[in-house]
């Protein structure tokens, strides 16, 4: 298993990750031991799961992954923003009706909170969620105001005999944004047998739940008429998309570039594809559905189906590992800006490489030999 | 109109054939059978089935299409157990199908023909080397090749009277030769071609279910299966488009 593959989960077997390690800095904040403020989403742990802990984070600023970008956050700004935010832990047993709340509402509730001990400074990284500066154990937890509830939102969280995955597909097919999802996934409020889920597991089900739905449309879909080739850049995330007219298929590349994060003394490079169907894990992890989920709106706003080759660059401007979000608006923004029609796929592939700065992504490539060698009956 | 009884296992096997390619299909009804002709969505592989009227116990129908969802169809069989039997019955400009099995009644909404693809026409191609080999063969040495690569090419070797499937993956390669005693027949004329595993996994699977699958190669040109199923009362064909690595 290599860092790049893992990231941060603790497959090594040592106690505290390497890397994530370097990011425990110390941060000169008065501890406070009670909290008055809004509370804009819920956090459930998944150490020791099934017996999890979890609890509101507090910060009175935007949590919004969008919204930061819309605002023009810088990657500094963001682990600012984050280091200030308080995570309030508990057993999830104790507090589950105020924590649905909390999950549910659209708009931030307020919250007040009092702390068992006055909060302590220790900024966490996780390459699925975005990072939390201070946690401290909840002594009590009071809700203020009421919550705000989407209607569609109401209704799916209701229905106690639909299972998860239809209810993911219902609210994603009303225009409510995966990270709403998310929270009200992890927050226990949908399915049929209900329980808390840590949020880094709900962010990957989510993405995966609502992607999966989304390909088995598109593959009903008529093929695009050109190749395209698209490419954005968020966080020193270099997103290159190539789309080929054909049958759905979708293969990602992961560069982690000579000392990023994730990356060694030299480029790690990972790679995964499907089909139809997909067998098992990624090994590219929750990044892998985060960057499928924003390519498969992309066809299914055009109602047309494409072979995709999807490359993810790193490069060491991104010196903290944020989330997966990182890697969805990446795509999303790369699938935003204009696409390059190409004559033919060997030039859409050294555009990529241009676009890039290097081509030894592509040995790592089955699908691109694929494409060129495989012969269709058309040409009999 | 349509009306039929067929034992589960039969027609599960039909269906399995079919699934092995593609999602959904376009039913022919005849009165002297079924009938159906299907590409995969990257027009590489292509499925013939037929099924004739004798593999029913009961059957009686008129010319008519039917848009079938394999997946729904298979859902079905779940519920069969050995013995069996399935009745179909769809009436006239009827837009759901009465499917019944082990007491359960099922009515199942066919799709629009219309949004299923149009049916192909087989390419006229030449295939001059020809053996007959048994289905679970075929398969093992499928099976073998998937572990060590994602292609396989087969061809014929004239000279020494052979049969051979090859795969090479990264770092390791596997070989197996099948000579004339272990096929039932080989006319060896000289051919080799190379193909995706991916498609002939899941054909595999069917064949091995055959006693005896007829393989039609060339050099560089798709492969043609050739077998019957419904204990002879249904044939199906696979044509596989071949890949060509160019240098």
């Amino acid at each position: 298993m290599r860092c790049a593959e893992c990231k941060g989960k603790g497959m090594c077997g040592l106690s505290r990750c390497p890397i994530m390690s370097r990011f425990h800095a110390r941060l000169d904040l008065k501890p406070a031991s009670s909290y008055s403020g809004s509370a804009p989403s819920l956090f459930i742990g998944s150490h020791g799961y099934p017996q999890v802990r979890g609890g509101p984070l507090m910060i009175n600023d935007s949590d919004n992954p969008p919204q930061w970008l819309a605002e023009g956050r810088t990657i500094d700004d963001i682990v600012g923003i984050r280091a200030r935010t308080i995570r309030g832990t508990s057993g999830i047993g104790r507090y589950t009706d105020n924590m649905q709340e909390i999950a549910i509402s659209d708009r931030p509730v307020g919250v007040e909170v009092a702390f068992e001990r006055p909060v302590t400074f220790d900024l966490t990284f996780d390459g699925t969620v975005a990072p939390v500066g201070m946690s401290g154990a909840m002594k009590r937890l009071e809700v203020t105001g009421n919550a705000h509830v989407h209607r569609m939102v109401d209704r799916v969280t209701s229905d106690t005999d639909m299972s998860a995955t239809e209810a993911c597909a219902a609210l994603a097919a009303s225009d409510i944004d995966v990270y709403r999802i998310t929270q009200i996934f992890s927050a226990g409020l949908l399915g049929r047998r209900r329980t808390f889920v840590p949020t880094r597991w709900a962010i990957t089900a989510v993405d995966d739940t609502v992607s999966t739905r989304l390909k088995k449309e598109i593959a009903r879909n008529p093929p695009i008429e050109e190749i395209r080739l698209f490419s954005g850049e968020i966080f020193g995330n270099r997103i290159v998309c190539i789309l080929v007219p054909g049958d759905w298929k979708y293969e990602m590349i992961e560069i982690w570039g000579r000392h990023t994060l994730w990356g060694g003394d030299q480029d790690v490079i990972v790679q995964d594809r499907e089909g139809i169907v997909k067998h098992g894990y990624s090994p590219i992890s929750g990044a892998y559905y985060s960057a499928r989920l924003a390519v498969c709106e992309y066809l299914h706003s055009l109602r047309r189906c494409a072979r995709v080759i999807l490359i993810r660059s790193v490069s060491n401007e991104y010196w903290a590992p944020l989330g997966t979000w990182v890697v969805r608006e990446a795509v999303r923004l790369a699938m935003a800006n204009p696409a390059k029609v190409c004559p033919s796929l060997d030039t859409a592939v050294d555009e990529a490489s241009a676009l890039l700065g290097f081509d030894h992504w592509m040995p790592h490539s089955s699908l691109i030999p694929e494409m060129r060698s495989q012969k269709t009956l058309a040409h009999f | 109109m349509l009306k039929a009884t067929i034992d589960a296992e039969i027609f599960r096997e039909a269906i399995d054939a079919i699934s092995a390619l593609v999602p959904e299909c376009r039913l022919h009804t005849t009165d002297s059978g079924f009938s159906t002709r299907a590409v995969d969505t990257a027009n590489v592989a292509m499925v013939s089935l037929e099924l004739k009227k004798e593999a029913f116990e009961s059957y009686k129908a008129t010319k008519s299409q039917l848009g079938i969802d394999i997946s729904k169809m298979k859902n079905i069989f779940n519920m069969a157990g050995k013995g069996d039997l399935i009745s179909l019955e769809l009436g006239d400009n009827a837009q759901k199908m009465q499917v019944s099995v082990h007491g359960y009644h099922y009515s199942i909404t066919l799709l629009d023909t219309n949004t299923i693809r149009k049916d192909p026409n087989p390419p006229t191609i030449n295939l001059p080397g020809k053996l007959t080999i048994a289905g679970e063969d075929l398969n093992n040495a499928i099976k073998a090749a998937a572990v060590i690569s994602d292609k396989i090419a087969m061809g014929i070797n004239a000279k020494d009277q052979t049969f051979f499937m090859i795969a090479e993956g990264d770092t390791d390669n596997i070989r197996r030769e099948f000579s004339k005693d272990e096929l039932k027949s080989l006319s060896a004329n000289e051919a080799r071609s190379l193909f995706s595993l991916d498609y002939l996994k899941d054909m595999g699977k069917v064949m091995s279910r055959a006693q005896e699958v007829e393989v039609f190669l060339g050099m560089d040109h798709p492969v043609r299966f050739s077998f019957d199923i419904a204990n002879g009362n249904g044939h199906v064909e696979y044509l596989l488009a071949p890949r060509i690595e160019a240098d």
